[in-house]
């Protein structure tokens, strides 16, 4: 009942872990795989390595979590044995990459796509980090070009992975339409400042904002991206339980992505919320989960 | 955050040194804190005195570590915590087995039914030097400037510890894993606290993972059947950027 088909990867529940939350090391992608996630999606990948910000990388306020790692990541030349212990679960991986131009883009994509990932998925806003990410992510005819030579190239799907923090995520969404799927969304802008230490937490100062908090925006462009375009979308940002992913379900996503909840939940969640979709389905009379894509959207 | 303020500041070795603090929070023995030094960084500490104060005893590595030591009497200290589970309290005999720092967070679990092994290489780096009030002390030095010379492992192969009901231990990995080889011959209950990067200190970075688990959440106190069949620990971890290395032995 809950399995799911995404541009061809066969998921057996459309709950994936998102970017950058435990996935840097091989063996808690295949145990969080095994506890219950459909998929499972890399950290973000770049050309070289980047130990990424001296921590405070993260604070915790009410409704989430602010944080700039800083992409810190071992570079994609290290990266492959991480998958392939990730891959031991039999499960799919996704590759997340960012870099700054078309064929940066292109050679991290075809390397992930030689370590046996399912699909890749081009981070194009990442909030906290110069050069890459958000200011790639925010440029049309770049991003179009980004897309069109990872198509033109690529044997394994291509999701994008979109900012809310961009002028029109609408325009966006519309340059990277030639993308297998579009991922929305990544974390909104934030800071926190400690009024006893008198200065931001984040060693960074700013950073991106994730969990509940940023939910209702999440839902708002997966629903006004689908309405207006209708490409095939995975949801995220804020999901706590079922009726949160179902929520993002009725908005027009076909997948859903799980982060920032790890932290309260640990990789239980994955399980549990699988468990309550099923429930809710039985309960209001639905077979198939395609039936409740969109089901919400006037 | 958390706030409050140093209370007391006592140099315990040439590079560590222990900062008392109010905090009426319930701390167990093994816990930590992730402790902010603004503009330097944020490091785990483990509670090395669980009572109120409360304390850290930090040894001096990098800039965080070396700002912290600079602090006295008044200045602020910023954290966040507790986090981590705590290490299983028996009321029966103990054997404790720390070395170098790694003896901070075993500190507040010494009593009068503890025999404590504590390890460092030279006499003037031994943590708590003639502070421990434990049933009995043995010093080990690398260099025989105190106690016996040798290490913890080497000590622990001739030791009979049939008599206690757990045994506790901290400290480098290398040695950790010594004397993980040496008790998995025998029957006793053990637990060690292991040490990995810790970034964000609430199980969502994967820097302090090992075998799939968090450190900072599932940690840092690991027992020893889980531990005889791990794959990364004696062997491999990843470094600040997610690249795999190994551990030296
Ligand atoms: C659970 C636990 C309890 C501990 N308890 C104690 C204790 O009681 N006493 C004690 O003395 N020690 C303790 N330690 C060890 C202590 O935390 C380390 O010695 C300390 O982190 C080293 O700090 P440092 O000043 O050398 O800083 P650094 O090594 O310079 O940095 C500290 C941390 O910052 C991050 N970092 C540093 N540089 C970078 C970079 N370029 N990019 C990204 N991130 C970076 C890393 O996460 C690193 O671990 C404990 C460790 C753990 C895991
Ligand atoms: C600590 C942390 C690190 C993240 N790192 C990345 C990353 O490397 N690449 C990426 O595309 N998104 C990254 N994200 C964004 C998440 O994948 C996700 O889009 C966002 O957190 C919203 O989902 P959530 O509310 O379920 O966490 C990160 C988020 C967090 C909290
Ligand atoms: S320190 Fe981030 S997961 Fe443990």
């Amino acid at each position: 009942m809950l399995s799911v088909s995404l541009a061809g990867i066969k998921l057996e529940n459309p709950l994936m872990l998102a970017s950058g939350i435990l996935d840097q090391n091989g063996y808690t992608m295949k145990r969080i795989l095994e506890k219950g996630a459909g998929a499972a999606v890399t950290k973000s990948i770049g050309k070289e390595p980047r130990s990424g910000y001296v921590p405070p990388i993260v604070s915790v306020i009410e409704g989430g979590l602010i944080n700039a790692v800083g992409l810190s990541n071992p570079g994609i030349r290290n990266i492959s044995g991480e998958i392939k212990i990730a891959k031991e679960s039999n499960k799919p991986v996704i590759g997340s990459i960012f870099g700054a131009t078309p064929d940066e883009f292109l050679s991290l994509a075809a390397s992930m796509q030689d370590f046996g990932v399912d699909a890749v998925e081009l981070n194009l806003s990442c909030p906290h980090v110069k050069g890459v990410g958000t200011e790639v992510g925010s440029d049309p005819s770049l991003v179009k070009e980004i897309v069109k030579t990872l198509k033109g190239s690529l044997r394994i799907p291509v999701f994008s992975k979109l900012s809310p923090n961009v002028n029109s995520v609408l325009e966006i969404a519309n340059a990277a339409i030639d993308s297998d799927g579009l991922v929305l969304i990544n974390t909104v802008k934030g800071m926190a400042i400690d009024v006893y230490a008198r200065r931001p937490v984040l060693s960074n100062g700013f950073g991106g904002l994730s969990g509940p908090a940023i939910r209702p925006v999440g839902i708002r462009y997966v629903y006004e991206v689908k309405k207006e375009l209708d490409p095939l979308i995975i949801g995220v940002g804020g999901i706590e339980n079922g009726i949160h992913a179902i929520e993002y379900f009725m908005a027009g996503a076909s997948a859903v992505q799980i982060g920032t909840a790890l932290m309260k939940y640990g990789c239980q969640i994955f399980s549990n919320i699988s468990r309550e979709i099923g429930e809710f389905m039985k309960a209001e009379g639905f077979q198939e989960l395609d039936q409740m894509v969109g089901a919400g959207i006037l | 955050m958390i706030h409050s303020k140093i209370t007391e500041k006592i140099r315990e070795t040439p590079s560590t040194c222990t900062l008392k603090f109010e905090w009426d929070a319930a701390v167990l023995p093994g816990q930590f804190i992730m402790i902010w030094i603004p503009g330097y960084g944020e490091i785990p500490m483990s509670i090395s005195d669980t009572g109120n104060p409360k304390a850290i005893t930090v040894k001096a590595y990098g800039p965080p570590s070396a700002r912290l030591q600079e602090l006295g009497v008044n200045d602020k200290l910023f954290f966040r915590g507790p986090y981590g589970v705590p290490f299983t309290e028996v009321k029966e005999r103990k054997l404790i087995i720390g070395s170098g720092s790694g003896m901070a967070c075993l500190m507040p679990l010494v009593d009068s039914k503890s025999t404590v092994m504590i390890s460092a290489k030279k006499a003037s780096e031994l943590l708590y030097r003639g502070k421990i009030n434990a049933e009995n002390v043995i010093y080990i030095t690398d260099d025989g400037s105190e106690g016996t010379r040798g290490f913890p492992d080497t000590v622990l192969r001739d030791f009979d510890t049939k008599e206690f009901h757990m045994v506790y231990v901290c400290g480098p990995e290398a040695m950790m894993y010594k004397v993980l080889g040496i008790l998995s011959a025998r029957q006793n209950r053990a637990e060690f606290s292991l040490e990995r990067s810790m970034k964000c200190g609430i199980g969502i970075c994967d820097s302090c993972s090992i075998d799939g688990i968090q450190l900072c959440r599932d940690g840092p106190v690991i027992g020893i059947e889980r531990l005889k069949n791990s794959i990364e620990f004696g062997r491999s971890k990843l470094d600040h950027s997610g690249k795999r290395i190994r551990v030296e032995i």
